[in-house]
Formats: C-alpha cells, structure tokens, sequence
C-alpha cells in the first residue's frame, strides 16, 4: 500500500527504506562521479555554460554591490541585465546559475594571478571559498553531479510507488549506471538534469493525483524544470496523456474531467518560477519567451552519425526518412547495458499481467483506489492510477518525439534521456518478479533474506561494470549486442561530439608545442582552452590559432576530432602538415577519438629489407 | 526466463571486464607495421579494416601512404594490397583479390592481398597540367582559362585546381571546381594515350556545401568528340565512379574532353578524376 493519502506510521525500517536507502545511493552516486569526473574533457557546450555560469555569478555580484552603494535598482536596469543575461540565452538559467554559484563557493582560489585575465568577469580581490576542489571545473560541475545523486533517489522514490524497496534500488542503481546517462551526469550541461527533473515533475504528478500538496509542488517543479531545459515543454503532454487515460471513464459518459490541481499549478506557477528565474524574460517577457521557444523550434540540423551515415537534413527519401525514425530505438536498443534492457522487457511483461489479472499481481504493490468519488484536489483518487500506462507514456514519449521526421537531428541519446529513470522503474519490476521468483525457491528463510541483497548485486553488476568500462568516453560506448566501442564504430554510430576527447593528448600537445606557440585545436573552444588553463592543465598563454578551416594551415601541430563531418579537417590537416601520418591518436578500446598532427614529424625510416625477400 | 536473465548477467559482467583487453594493443599495430615494412614493394596500397582503424594505421606507416595515394581514385591500379583488419572486417579494397600472405599479430590480422594491377596510360589529376580549359558561355563562345601556377583562372571567377577534397567522407585527390549556371566548363585533355577502358569518377566537396545546395553537377565524358556517357554528382550521390569500355581506342591516342554543368550553383564544390587504363 502506497497511497500518498493515507499517513503510516514513521517506524525506524521505514525511515531507513524510504529515507536512509535513497541517501546512501545520492551519496554513492554523487561521491563515484565526483571521483571519475575529472577524467573527462570539456565539450563545446560546457566550456560555454561555465563561461555564462560565472558571469551569472558575476550579475549577482553586481546586485550586492549596487546594493552597497545604496543604488539597488541600478542591477536591475535593462541594460544591466541584459549585459549579462544575453549571454547564452538560448538555454533557461538555472543549471548555469547553480554552476556559477558553485564555483564561487567551492573553487580554490589563485584568482588574482596571472589566471586573473582568463575569467570573464572583474576579479577584485581573492575570493573566500570553501576549497573543495582543486580544479575549478570541478566546482562548477559539483551542482550536476549533486543533482545526479538527487535523479537517483527520485528514480527510487519513483520507483516504490510500483515496487518494494529491493527492486527499487535495483531501478534506481540502473537509471545511473548507463554509460551515456553517466557521461552526461557529470557535466555541467542541461541534459542529465532535465531528466532528473523529468522524474521529479512525474513523480509530484503521480502523488498530486492524491494529495493536494503535491498539486502545488508539482507546478513550482515544473517552472524549475522549465529553467533547467526546454525538454520540459513537453512533460504536460505526457501528463495530460496519463490523466486523460485514467479518467476515460468520464470520457466514456461524455463528461470532460476535472482539471486537476497540479495542472492548475503547473499553469500558473509554472510559468511564474521560469519567469523569477530568468532575468533574461524580465523586461520583455513575451518577446522573449516567444524567441527562446522560436529558437528550438526552429534549430538547425546539426551534423550525426547513424548506422554509418551522416545526417544533417530532413531526408525526403521514404526509405531514409524511415531509417532516420529508427534512430531512437536502435540507439536505446545499443546503449543500454543488455542485461538492463532484458529487465526491462521481463518488467512490461509484469506490468501487461498486472493490467489483465487486476492490480494485484504480487510482485507489484497494490494501487488501490483510497475514496468513491474523486475531487480536484485529489483527482485520481477513485480509479487505478495506472502505473504501466503511465510509465510507458514517460518512455515512449521522449523517444517518440526523437523519431519524428520533423525533429531536428540533434544528435544523441542525450536528447531522449528524459525516458530512462521510467525505464528503469519498469527493469525494476523486472528485478521484482525474479526476485520473487527466488523467494519462493529459496528452501531456508535465511536464504530468502539475504537473497535481494545478493540478486540485486547480480542484477546491478554488468551495469556498473559497463559504466565504469566506458569512462570517460560513454559517448562512445555501445553495447554487448552491438559489440562494445569497436562494434559501435564499425556499425557506424556516433562515437563522440562536443570535442570534450582532446583530454588525454593535452600532455602531448605541451610537450610539442612549437616556438610560434601556434597551435590548432579544432573542435574544442576558446572557452574549454581557458578552462583548461585555469584548471592547471595547460599552461598560461597556450597558442590557439582558432577555428575554422583557413585558420589550420597557420599551426604548426593540431588536433582533430574523430567525427564522420570532420574528414574535411583531416584532408585540411594532411595538407597544412604535409602529411597523412598523425603523431599520436587517442583511442578506447582500440577505437580511436582524436589525432594529433606535426607539421615536421620526425621521418619514418623503413628498416632495410631482408636480403631474402622476393615479392 | 529468470535462469536465462541471472546467465546473462553474468555474461554481460564478464564481458565488461574482459572485452577491453581484446582491443589490438601498440605492441600488435607495431608488429604488424614492421612486417608490411620488411615486405613493401613501391606501388603497394596498404588498408585497414574496418575503416575507422585507419587512423592507427596510419599513425605506424603514414609514410608509406602519401596523399596521392591515400586519396586514390579507386584501387585499380595497385596489384598489392596490405591490409590490417581486426574483428574479421575486410576492406572493400580488397575486392576480387587473393589472399597471398596471412598472419596475426595479437588481434590483428595482416593479409597482403594479389590481384592484376590494372596499367594505368594516362592519369588525368597529375596531368592536369596538361590540359586546356575554357568556359562555354549560353552564347557558345569558347572562352580560355588561363594557366596560374598551380591553377586554371576562368571567366566570371572560376577556379579549377587539383585539390584534396572531401567527398562523401573519404578524402579524394580531384580537380576541383565550383561550376557557375549557365555555362559550361570544358577541361580538354588533346594527345591521351588510351588504354582499354576509361574511368571517371566524381563527386561534390565539404559536408557544409552539400548540406547547403541541392543541385545536380553533371559531367560529361567525350572522346575524340565522341561522347561516352556522362558522370552525376549530387549530395548524396557520394564517389560515383562509372568505366566507360574504350579497348577500340585501345594503343592509340586521343582527344579527351571533360564538360561540366550544373543546375543550381548554390553549393556545389565537384571534384572530378580519371584514368585511362588497360584493366
């Protein structure tokens, strides 16, 4: 029993259950990335995130100081926010803003040295933080990693609405130890905390079908969803999907249904949380709005590869067109750990069963209705709330929207990650049903209690072990039935984007550089380059000739990101560098991600040929 | 069900931990580079497999694959082929060859590959030089390019050069050009010693321009004033390699011209190159 409505008592194995597990899998969670994140680079669109982020800090600064001075209002000019909240206004605030925030708080400050120039705002003074870490990339990716911990929790939390504690750790273990989810998770990028924010939003809509607290939890969620990603436009369709199934029975009697009170929340808060949150909306608030949503609407088609083509435009071929559909499903059907996805078809199967036996089907909790009539502060509180559809509508629909023809190609699993906490609540009713099944097997009570420890590590083990192989190059990571990073390669899917694989050659590139100090880093930004300096990882005054193809021909050593679309920096390389040979190439697994290339490399002499070889 | 989901598990597992130790190590690419060394042969065309090796490959013998080689028009004309493979992939080089020589080294596998080495009679990239090239304008006058270093300089600002392009995602040596409507670009090649066939391949340049343009590069083929055919190249056209049989021609020389055209100019970067050859 799970209703929301119905207050149990908070015995110490149920705080330890719904309180104590969770915080121990955030902590594990956050603590292991923590661990790794440093492993991996800093993609294109991080390198700008931290650029914003600290500006952000930098605004808020200015809101202190005009404070001081006795002028508060003169932050709040339009000219003053918009100096600073321009910056990367295509993307909603609140990750960035955290970011900032976090940096300010915990980065070890040398500020005021020579790294005082590489900051994109004023440095006054050194800063008073709390040193916790040493790079300040670090810093800023503490928040999403913070947030990853929080996703696991609420992916358990989603999950015990359906399951018992055991298999709801198996979920919750399972929606962070995919090797994409886990490259995105530690990062200082929207893409993993939209998805925490997918099951937060969720999971307060879930509880608001019985509980008028979480009717107005569920709109202020969403309005922080909307500031985290734009991803959250759709949430209300999926939403709306579910409560119109769960209700169809006043649709059958042609009554429309009560508008519930999270929609009304999420109508009125929602909107007013994005709004507070944003400055950038302030002093042109439907303009603005309408040009955030303009932009995505309207995005370009970036450059992907997809079973061995690259896409970069809406095919007009049927053939195409429903290959390019395929995308999202063969991608899930690649990345996921196998063992993951087998749970997850065991678990529709129980969740198929639960619908034609009735609600209780044994390995699910009960989802009995808790009151005859329902109102519009509990509007789900006289039917089954249906949790197999409401999980499927979370799954199928990030995914579906991946597959339309009209959706710009974007590029990756990132852009259907939203579905995986859902799809991992249903691996988990997987994991239920075989746990059950042991239960039942096992001859000795003793046995049979120490048997979902036991399963569950079974069961979470090729995940981990799959997550922890691919760091840090998860983007590159594919599955035991595609044949792991190399199998990957040669069906032709994405290896990487962001140009955040340049890490490991930065020793390499120090220790080469030439006296012009012109050097040529490709698809890695002038922002991730400074970032890298002030990390420490490269020195002070690095050369970076900039990007573009005319710029390559005046380097004298460079870099170039494996991509199918960036062949044509490799003939461009091959003829600036008078070579086709590269100096040294990065790879996992075999599998290559970036090459490196002198213009003077030291000549191979071919050894001399056995006097006894005859063609 | 529940026995087949704990089994895999613990294949998945085992697997985590063990695939990555069955990528080719240095040691194997090293091994192997040193023997395609001790047995190379001037002319060898040396691959890897599966395409997305090449890298490595040619990080060990780079040196060994020069860009007029490593941007090859096709493979007609290399006898030898030294492939690198892993994962049982073979290159689409390799086609209608015979193995002469196999061995591993960890998990790589070389293989020197033997097939007839077609005689190439005239290659038309290196010997562009050669030819006279001149704009066809609407009113079908004939107007000259001029010879500039390492160029031809056409009316209304087209350049043909040979160039390193980037076609379908392959690097191909090619004479490059963007083609201006309305008129046509002739690039004539007058005393040709032909083989028994010749082959033209074309196609259009930089993953942005095809991205951005939707027209149709049409090259036409003409011997002697004879034409053999034509060559299209599109977006997604990719490397269209088409032989055109000339064995009547074969021993004797010839007048080739090559006429460009195209539709909608927006975009279009072609690349074109050929070979007269005895297969």
């Amino acid at each position: 029993m799970t209703s929301e409505s119905v207050s149990l008592p908070k015995t110490p194995s149920r705080m330890r259950r719904e309180w104590l597990l969770p915080l121990v899998l955030a902590i594990a969670t956050s603590s292991w990335m923590v661990s790794v994140e440093g492993r991996q680079g800093i993609g294109r669109d991080e390198s700008q995130y931290f650029r914003a982020g600290e500006r952000y800090w930098g605004w808020f600064e200015s809101v202190w100081n005009s404070l001081h001075e006795g002028h508060p209002s003169r932050a709040f000019t339009r000219a003053a926010v918009d100096g600073t909240w321009e910056d990367n206004h295509e993307h909603p605030p609140l990750m960035k803003i955290l970011f900032g925030v976090s940096w300010r708080l915990f980065h070890t400050c040398d500020c005021t040295g020579a790294k005082r120039g590489l900051h994109p705002i004023p440095i006054s003074g050194r800063h008073l933080t709390l040193p916790l870490f040493k790079r300040e990339s670090s810093a800023f990716r503490f928040p999403a990693i913070l947030l990853a911990g929080l996703g696991v929790a609420l992916a358990y939390w989603l999950a015990r609405r359906v399951l018992r504690p055991a298999p709801a750790a198996i979920a919750a273990v399972l929606s962070v130890a995919q090797p994409h989810y886990f490259f995105h998770a530690q990062i200082s990028c929207f893409d993993a905390p939209i998805t925490v924010m997918a099951a937060l939003v969720a999971l307060a809509y879930w509880k608001s079908l019985r509980s008028r607290r979480w009717g107005i939890l569920c709109g202020i969620f969403w309005g922080v969803a909307l500031a985290t990603k734009h991803n959250a436009w759709l949430f209300p369709i999926f939403l709306l999907a579910h409560y119109l199934w769960i209700r169809r029975g006043d649709l059958r009697r042609f009554r429309l249904p009560r508008p519930p009170l999270a929609f009304v929340s999420m109508a009125t808060l929602g909107p007013l949380v994005l709004f507070i949150l944003w400055p950038w909306l302030w002093h042109a608030p439907v303009n603005r709005t309408r040009a955030w949503v303009q932009r995505h609407m309207q995005h370009e088609h970036y450059n992907f590869e997809y079973l061995g083509r690259n896409w970069n435009l809406p095919s007009k071929e049927p053939r195409l067109l429903a290959l390019r559909a395929t995308f999202p499903f063969v991608s899930t059907l690649f990345t996921l750990p196998v063992t993951t996805l087998a749970l997850s078809a065991l678990g529709t199967v129980v969740f198929l069963r639960r619908r034609r036996s009735g609600p209780s089907s044994g390995v699910l909790l009960d989802e009995t209705p808790t009151a005859l009539h329902p109102s519009w502060v509990r509007p789900g509180a006289d039917v089954d709330r249906a949790p197999g559809v409401f999980l499927a509508i979370h799954i199928a629909g990030p995914i579906l929207m991946v597959a339309l023809p009209s959706t710009p190609i974007f590029g990756g699993v990132k852009h259907f990650m939203p579905a995986m906490p859902f799809l991992c609540v249903v691996a988990g009713a997987g994991a239920a049903w075989l746990l059950d099944l042991a239960r039942k097997l096992m001859p000795s009570p003793r046995l049979a209690r120490a048997l979902p420890v036991a399963l569950a590590g079974l069961l979470c083990l090729p995940a981990v072990a799959e997550t922890s192989r691919s760091h840090p190059d998860g983007l590159g990571h594919y599955n035991m039935l595609a044949g792991g990073f190399a199998g990957g390669a040669s069906l032709g899917m994405n290896r990487q984007f962001w140009g955040y694989s340049a890490l490991p050659l930065l020793p390499w590139m120090i220790e080469h550089r030439p006296p012009s100090n012109r050097l040529y880093w490709h698809d890695v930004l002038h922002d991730a380059i400074v970032m890298y300096s002030r990390d420490g990882r490269l020195p002070l005054g690095i050369g970076d000739v900039g990007v573009g193809e005319q710029v390559l021909e005046q380097s004298e050593i460079g870099i170039v990101i494996l991509e199918k679309h960036f062949t044509i920096y490799e003939g461009l390389a091959w003829q600036a560098y008078r070579t086709t040979q590269p100096s040294i190439v990065y790879t996992h697994e075999g599998v290559p991600f970036v090459v490196a290339y002198e213009r003077h490399p030291a000549p191979h002499v071919p050894p001399p040929r056995p006097e006894s070889f005859t063609p | 069900m529940a026995a087949a989901i704990l089994l895999l598990a613990l294949v998945e597992t085992v697997n985590a931990f063990v695939a990555p130790s069955r990528a080719p190590t240095d040691k194997d690419w090293a091994a192997a580079a040193a023997k395609v060394r001790a047995g190379y042969l001037p002319g060898d065309l040396i691959v890897a497999a599966p395409a997305w090796s090449d890298p490595l490959m040619r990080q060990q013998l780079g040196d060994l694959l020069p860009m007029p080689v490593a941007g090859r028009m096709d493979v007609a004309r290399y006898g030898r082929i030294w492939e690198i493979s892993q994962r049982g992939a073979r290159a689409a080089d390799t086609a209608g060859a015979t193995i002469a020589d196999s061995s591993r080294f960890g998990a790589l596998t070389l293989r020197r590959w033997q097939k007839p080495a077609a005689q190439v009679t005239f290659d038309f990239f290196t010997e562009w030089h050669r030819a006279a090239v001149s704009v066809v304008t609407p009113e079908h006058v004939e107007v000259p390019c001029a010879a500039v270093e390492n160029r031809f300089q056409c009316l209304g600002g087209m350049v043909l050069k040979p160039e390193l392009l980037e076609i379908d995602f392959t690097l191909r040596n090619g004479l490059g050009v963007e083609p201006t409507e309305r008129s046509t670009l002739a690039v004539e090649y007058p005393e040709v010693p032909l083989g028994r066939e010749l082959a033209v391949a074309s196609g259009l340049h930089s993953v942005w321009l095809r991205k951005l343009g939707d027209g149709k590069v049409h090259l036409r083929v003409l011997v002697d004033g004879r034409e053999l055919g034509a060559v299209e190249a599109t977006s997604s056209s990719g490397w269209g390699l088409k032989t055109f049989d000339t064995s009547a021609l074969a021993g004797q020389t010839g007048k080739v011209r090559f006429e460009i055209t195209v539709d909608k100019s927006n975009g279009r970067h072609v690349g074109f190159a050929a070979e007269a050859r005895n297969p």
